[in-house]
């Protein structure tokens, strides 16, 4: 079977495009209609006010992580280190306590993660055999003044609420 | 000298030395807002005082003000430290001189006495800005070999070699213009193309010589290093090219030198091949004759033209996202207040002329204002036209530079000027 050969049409060859001037005169033609759309009426440029106006996240968006919780308010995760070990940029740290209520043996007493460190590639998401890691908040921009407090605590990391329904997140393939 | 001597020429050098400064601004906001236009985006148009965005003109300032604090560093591997201080002098100090033969209004006859309207009174015209365009490529030079950086001297020989083999077509684009003009004088060529071919086109050089023209245009983007032909920037391959190591202010002098240069040369073309300051059909005797009816015009016009100015500023000047109590609706309507102020002054200063005595010092005085607005007004638009470009083609690569310049521009040059001189001979 002889491999499908297309052919493409060289450009640049003919007298009106060696000549330049014709094709420059197109090309600037073009920039022009847009220039002078957007002077005219400068609602319709293509970009997004951006600080005041926010883009649209999808459910699949790996946002800022997130710890869940059981319905009365426990958190999930049973510290089994599997999203620690998994971490490329090794910027998950948890210490692993006993646990009180009957859910498993053991739970986090710290849960941090360095938020300078992370590189969100979803890769504790996908290892956590509990679903107690997510990155469905939504958060596309962490900012701050100093370095600790890009270090989240198993607080913050609790306190953050998904910005999605659980049947959006289930369908987005998680 | 009497008194108005010495006024006019204060008033001419200072013409001649602070427009190009004051261009610099405009250049700039122009350059950043037409090309976020070109490219569908706003530009900068967050910067503001008390919320006063000017369009986006309070951005200079602030580029400004953090170019001045910034920290000026000179490298110790820097082993001539003179010249690597002077070679940014050099491109801003030749740029701004440059324009001091460019005649920005016709001369000016008061009381039978006549002032040239240029910044120095020299004969010289265009040789004068063709020996400052050739000496500020010592300027890149110096910058490049006293950077002891490797992109620094490679963008400096690229601009070396670039601006020294298109001043070649662009000297001789510049004679076949001398063969028609018959003068080097700058100011005698705009009085030329005050003329009207056949009684009806104005006698402007793109008319008479539109390949001296196109050629000139190429070489003059060459010149100013600018795209399609910015090499010596070349920031992919060379980083910055021959301002590598400047910073702060060292480097905004580059960057301002670079924007006169572009303003200069933007008034050079004009003067050349677009009349200068002459408005096309109204030569400066039939201005000065015909001095009220043109004020009495402008007094119409004026009002309309702001009025649909008013529009467009109201129209553009809102958030285009929903928020409460906008304020840049409220930032409009100062500036449509000024703008209204700005052109009430304007009718009373034409209301005046109207009053005055027809043909008299109030009507040259006038005459010579309504040149120099025209002037400015073409650089503006061949200055939107370097942006223009700029913003459109992608940059040559180093071999097609030097085929262009001297196997395509020089020999169009050579044949521009026979062809040129033959038909100077034959008509006369």
């Amino acid at each position: 079977m002889s491999a499908k050969v297309k052919t493409m049409e060289r450009k640049g060859a003919s007298l009106a495009e060696k000549i330049y001037f014709i094709e420059i005169f197109r090309g600037m033609a073009t920039t022009f209609g847009h220039f002078w759309r957007n002077l005219l009426d400068n609602s319709k440029l293509y970009v997004r006010h951006y600080p005041e106006v926010e883009p649209e996240i999808p459910v699949r968006w790996r946002g800022r992580h997130r710890l869940t919780a059981h319905e009365d308010g426990t958190v999930k995760c049973v510290a089994c280190f599997m999203c620690q070990t998994n971490c490329p940029a090794g910027c998950i740290s948890i210490e692993a306590g006993e646990r009180q209520d009957d859910r498993a043996e053991k739970m986090p007493v710290k849960f941090k993660i360095d938020l300078l460190e992370c590189i969100y590639c979803g890769y504790c998401v996908e290892a956590c055999p509990l679903d107690a890691i997510r990155m469905d908040t939504g958060i596309y921009s962490v900012t701050d003044y100093n370095r600790e407090s890009f270090v989240l605590g198993i607080d913050d990391l609790l306190r953050t609420p998904g910005a999605f329904s659980e049947e959006e997140y289930k369908k987005g393939g998680a | 000298m009497s008194l108005l001597d010495i006024l006019l020429v204060i008033i001419r050098v200072l013409f001649a030395a602070f427009v190009p400064l004051c261009f610099i601004a405009v250049c700039v906001w122009m350059e950043r807002r037409g090309a976020g236009f070109f490219q569908d985006r706003a530009g900068p148009n967050r910067a503001n005082i008390f919320g006063f965005r000017a369009a986006g003109l309070v951005q200079n300032l602030a580029d400004g003000a953090k170019l001045f604090f910034k920290e000026d560093v000179i490298s110790d591997h820097i082993e001539h430290k003179f010249y690597f201080v002077l070679a940014p002098l050099i491109i801003f100090f030749t740029a701004i001189v440059s324009f001091a033969v460019v005649p920005f209004a016709d001369t000016l006859v008061l009381n039978g006495k006549s002032y040239i309207m240029q910044g120095i009174p020299l004969d010289l015209g265009i040789l004068w800005f063709f020996a400052l365009a050739g000496f500020s490529v010592y300027g890149i030079i110096l910058a490049g070999w006293s950077s002891t950086n490797k992109y620094g001297v490679l963008g400096s020989l690229r601009s070396t070699a670039q601006v020294i083999s298109y001043e070649i077509p662009m000297g001789l684009a510049v004679v076949s213009l001398l063969v028609v003009y018959g003068t080097i004088n700058l100011n005698e060529m705009a009085q030329f193309q005050g003329q009207l071919l056949f009684g009806f086109i104005p006698m402007w050089g793109i008319v008479l010589q539109p390949i001296g023209f196109v050629i000139f245009l190429i070489a003059a983007f060459a010149e100013t290093n600018r795209t399609p032909f910015d090499l010596a920037e070349g920031e992919s391959e060379i980083v910055a090219g021959f301002h590598v190591e400047y910073s702060a202010m060292k480097f905004a002098i580059f960057f301002m030198g670079e924007y006169v240069a572009l303003f200069v040369s933007s008034a050079i073309i004009i003067t050349l091949y677009f009349g200068g300051y002459q408005i096309p059909f109204l030569a400066t005797d039939t201005l000065i004759s015909y001095a009220k009816p043109v004020a009495f015009l402008l007094m119409v016009a004026l009002p309309v033209i702001m009025y649909f100015f008013a529009g467009w500023i109201r129209k553009n000047n809102v958030s285009h996202y929903p928020r409460k109590n906008d304020p840049r609706v409220y930032e409009a309507n100062i500036y449509i207040k000024c703008f209204w102020g700005l052109v009430i002054v304007l009718e009373i200063i034409l209301f005046a002329i109207l009053l005055f005595k027809s043909g008299g010092a109030a009507a040259h005085i006038f005459v010579v204002l309504l040149q120099v607005c025209t002037f400015l007004l073409k650089v503006t638009m061949m200055i939107f036209v370097y942006i223009w470009v700029r913003w459109t083609l992608p940059r040559f690569r180093y071999d097609q530079l030097q085929k262009l310049g001297w196997q395509v521009l020089l020999p169009l040059a050579l044949l521009n000027i026979f062809i040129t001189s033959a038909f100077v001979v034959a008509l006369s």
